[in-house]
């Protein structure tokens, strides 16, 4: 083959081609009764991919995550997480706490193929929209339950969110130096468990292809956190704990995060004797080091003696050299290492642009945000961000007009009964008070 | 289940009538959940081949796939991929490494020298007959010897090819940067998280950006290829047609949940590590008492009202009433309050407080209005999870007996479905232990 291998999968993954290309998920529609963020995670992603996804909200309130800004922060009178929570989504407001609110929920749940929920244990079925209920009025149903415990077992009414999921799962003592112990930022403990989430549904939505059935998916937010950690089978072998080890990842020798002669922070860590030797190369310390029996191979570098002494000789390095120096000679070696970059370094990092991961969007509502794409890339169905994410209510005529059939007079006494409604006069929830709402063709279907 | 009467926290859950619903409702679910053993697989249909050297984040995709029931054959050379020696304190469970171990999940093993003309045939006779190939190679090695994407497809139109790599397999920096592999704690580094985790007031080197304690990026990375090869597989349903994925584990854990993306840009600047405090809440963090560390939550108004209450000390209600108060970029402000807190719960035994704080809690479930829900729970280590005896009600811990080595326990799959149950089927990790059923089972000779 005379083409270069990399220019091939780039003409494949070509961004400027993605809006030709056919969306995966179009034509399933999911319900999402859902707030915060490891519900809101599934129906992104969906919504990416092409899912038709209506995310239903109390009236007024709405989803308690469109105040939850960073330093109290809004963008353009919202939550700019909110957008990227929710990009791609129908925004319905119904009164669930109502008998002809639940009647609502039924309606939509028959014409829907996916339902999400991630309210506490056991609310939905209390509120007649759990599995039970809504499989009867859609056999064919896949309903996804988001919690923290589960629906069964003793701990299911136990309150959660990330960082006490964090804790139950035995995630919280891992991180940091011996003696001090951080959260995982950035809720990982919500969007680990999303992502999870998603496969699941995914996987209800294949065998349902093949087969015409739903069905029903417990998913709890602390087991998603327990698959990942290796600290029981390790505890269960050697009857002790991993415990925090700082910057070391203990399975990798030498490993650490150091400090450059030009004062920045870059990642190393080896894996393998090939990438050993290869750093070694690149540090000039074959000979000495490669004769040392306590190095030369892994499972003697990875004892904790000796990984020390390693890192001791590499942080010594580090120092000698600048961040630029060591990235050239992972390029040119072949070892593990990357800068440790910050929220600006990355969104400034023109590779991710060019990769999809960050684009920017122009919303006839917000206008243009820069905001991540979608999670994973296809080459054939690739995902993309259509729109953000809209007030309280904002598609009520929308979907209840076009999907359930109402007239505009049932719409009304909807409104007036409280079983629907709108957003309160708040930033988040509110359009930006300069956006001409009389104007809107969807918002006054 | 023993009826011991359970403690609820939610307004909409405190009613003796709601509470007999959901014990029946436990009971549906115990019958529909637990009992898998005659149930179908939801990817019995799906062949996938896994040819991963020394990248982890191309063994766990795997292993999910075949806990969702897909035949997983891993392919290696005929030394073994080096991640079976990768491993915490130089513990090996026979000859393979803890990690390698947890994942060694329902898979076969076959060696096969790709480097090999013949066996390539071989390889490429399989590739006819399978649905998904993981390739968590040097981006560009499968392609150099005749069986990457480009000729694969040629023999099997209906072909998902997942690539997993730091940079991924297209863009500029693709192929600059091929050279480099694959980690964990590389991946972290360029996802952003160490940039957050820590405190830098500490003297040096507790100052550094830390690492978080588990895989962060490899799991975030297999998840989202789990998501990218589940939505090609629906499309390969519908259309026949297969494609190929990209991954970047530099760029997994940040396209994820997007928030460095977001904040950069909005702020204009990276977010400052502001060790143990959060951006969004406060009090959410991880604080110590006596003997030990807490998580406390409170996100709305009310909630931190209620911890004023526990705490004795309502005098600060009048500075930090609203979130707007306790929420800032001044981290001086952050740490008056942070210190008020910590010297509170400095007075308690970690039971002591977590006690305090859910009778509150329940109390507040009752109450007609007012009442928050502070939350308090112990951050638990994974030894003291371990005992917890939910998580052996739900199965999510399996106890597993090796007949040489002895028992172990691995993490079960964190999601449960009614129609097509995940399970773990066996655990075996022998390098080429399958070869010779898969080369008769495939016609390979």
């Amino acid at each position: 083959m005379s083409e270069d291998y990399f220019s091939f999968v780039n003409q494949l993954f070509n961004s400027s081609k993605i809006w030709e290309k056919p969306e995966v998920l179009k034509g399933i529609r999911v319900l999402e009764l859902t707030h915060a963020i490891f519900g809101p995670q599934v129906g992104r992603v969906l919504a990416q991919f092409g899912a038709e996804v209506i995310k239903v909200e109390e009236p007024w309130d709405g989803d308690l995550f469109r105040t939850a800004t960073v330093w109290s922060r809004y963008w353009k009178h919202s939550n700019i997480m909110f957008h990227v929570m929710h990009a791609n989504k129908y925004f319905v407001a119904i009164n669930l706490k109502k008998e002809k609110g639940r009647e609502l929920i039924k309606k939509l749940a028959k014409i829907s193929d996916v339902v999400v929920e991630n309210f506490r244990a056991g609310l939905a079925e209390a509120w007649g929209i759990g599995y039970t209920q809504l499989s009867k009025v859609n056999p064919k149903i896949i309903y996804l339950s988001c919690s923290g415990y589960g629906q069964w077992g003793p701990l299911r009414f136990f309150p959660s969110v990330d960082l006490v999921a964090q804790s139950m799962a035995g995630v919280a003592t891992l991180t940091g130096f011996p003696g001090q112990t951080y959260k995982l930022p950035d809720y990982y403990g919500d969007f680990l468990p999303g992502m999870f989430g998603v496969i699941s549904v995914l996987t209800a939505l294949y065998y349902r292809e093949k087969t015409g059935k739903g069905q029903y998916i417990d998913l709890s937010q602390a087991e998603c956190l327990m698959r990942v950690m290796h600290n029981f089978t390790y505890l269960s072998i050697t009857e002790k704990e991993i415990g925090c080890t700082g910057n070391i990842d203990p399975t990798m020798s030498p490993s650490g995060i150091f400090k450059t002669k030009d004062g920045k922070f870059i990642a190393l860590a080896i894996a393998t004797d090939e990438q050993f030797y290869k750093l070694l190369e690149a540090m000039n310390k074959s000979s000495s080091i490669i004769n040392n029996e306590k190095f030369s191979k892994i499972h003697e570098r990875l004892k904790p003696e000796n990984m020390e002494e390693l890192i001791r000789i590499v942080e010594e390095w580090v120092k000698t050299k600048s961040m630029e120096e060591i990235i050239e000679l992972a390029k040119k070696y072949g070892f593990p290492a990357s800068p440790v970059m910050d929220d600006w370094e990355i969104f400034n990092d023109e590779w991710r642009r060019e990769r999809g991961s960050i684009v920017t969007v122009n919303d006839e509502m917000y206008g243009e945000a820069v905001l991540p794409g979608p999670v994973v890339m296809l080459h054939k169905t690739p995902g993309r961000i259509k729109w953000l994410s809209r007030p309280v209510g904002y598609h009520n005529k929308y979907v209840f007009k076009k999907l359930l059939g109402l007239s505009d007079e049932e719409i009304k006494q909807l409104e007036k009964e409280g079983v629907i409604g709108y957003w309160d006069n708040k930033p988040g929830l509110k359009p930006p008070i300069y956006y001409d709402l009389k104007n809107d063709k969807i918002f006054n279907y | 289940m023993k009826n011991e009467k359970p403690q609820v926290f939610s307004k909409h859950l405190a009613d003796r009538k709601v509470l007999k619903q959901l014990s029946i409702f436990e009971e549906i679910l115990l019958k529909m959940m637990t009992s898998i053993e005659n149930k179908p697989e939801a990817l019995s249909d799906v062949l996938v081949l896994e040819v991963s050297y020394a990248n982890f984040a191309g063994i766990i995709t795997a292993s999910i796939l075949a806990e969702l029931g897909a035949e997983v054959i891993k392919v290696e050379p005929p030394e073994g991929d080096p991640a079976r020696k990768i491993t915490y304190n130089s513990v090996y469970f026979g000859d393979v490494g803890i990690p390698f171990l947890v994942e060694s999940r329902n898979k076969h093993y076959i060696t096969l020298d790709l480097k090999s003309e013949e066996e390539r045939e071989k390889f490429k006779k399989l590739v006819s007959k399978a649905s998904v190939i993981i390739d968590a190679t040097k981006p560009g090695f499968m392609d150099s010897l005749g069986v990457g994407y480009r000729q694969l497809k040629e023999i099997n139109s209906g072909l998902i090819y997942a690539a997993i790599s730091p940079y991924g397999h297209y863009t500029s920096k693709a192929k600059e940067f091929s050279n480099i592999p694959d980690t964990d704690l590389t991946a972290q580094a360029a996802s952003g998280f160490p940039a957050l985790i820590g405190d830098p007031k500490l003297p040096e080197p507790y100052n550094y950006p830390i690492r978080a304690g588990i895989w962060a990026a490899w799991y975030m990375t297999s998840v989202l290829a789990v998501t990218g090869i589940l939505l090609a597989l629906i499309h390969k349903a519908k259309t026949g047609e297969g494609q190929m994925i990209d991954l970047a584990s530099n760029d997994a854990i940040s396209v994820c949940h997007g928030y460095p993306i977001a904040m950069a840009y909005i702020f204009e600047k990276a977010r400052p590590r502001i060790g143990i405090y959060d951006y969004i809440a406060f009090p959410y963090a991880y604080l110590p008492c006596k003997d030990g560390n807490v998580a406390v939550v409170c996100i709305r108004d009310e909630d931190f009202r209620g911890l004023l209450k526990i705490l004795g000390r309502w005098d600060l209600e009048d500075d930090w009433k609203s979130i707007l108060d306790r929420i800032t970029d001044d981290i001086s402000r952050l740490e008056m309050l942070g210190l008020e807190l910590k010297k509170e719960f400095s007075k308690y035994a970690c039971d002591e407080l977590v006690k305090k704080a859910l009778s509150y809690c329940i109390k507040s479930a009752r109450k007609k209005i007012g009442g928050g829900f502070p939350i308090i729970v112990k951050t638990m280590s994974p030894s003291e999870v371990l005992k917890e005896k939910h998580w052996k009600i739900r199965n999510a811990l399996l106890e597993i007996e090796h007949p040489i080595h002895g028992k172990f326990i691995i993490p079960n799959f964190p999601a449960k479905m009614s129609e097509t149950p995940p399970r773990i089927k066996w655990i075996k990790y022998g390098l080429g232990e399958d070869n010779e059923q898969i080369r008769k089972k495939y016609n390979l000779d």
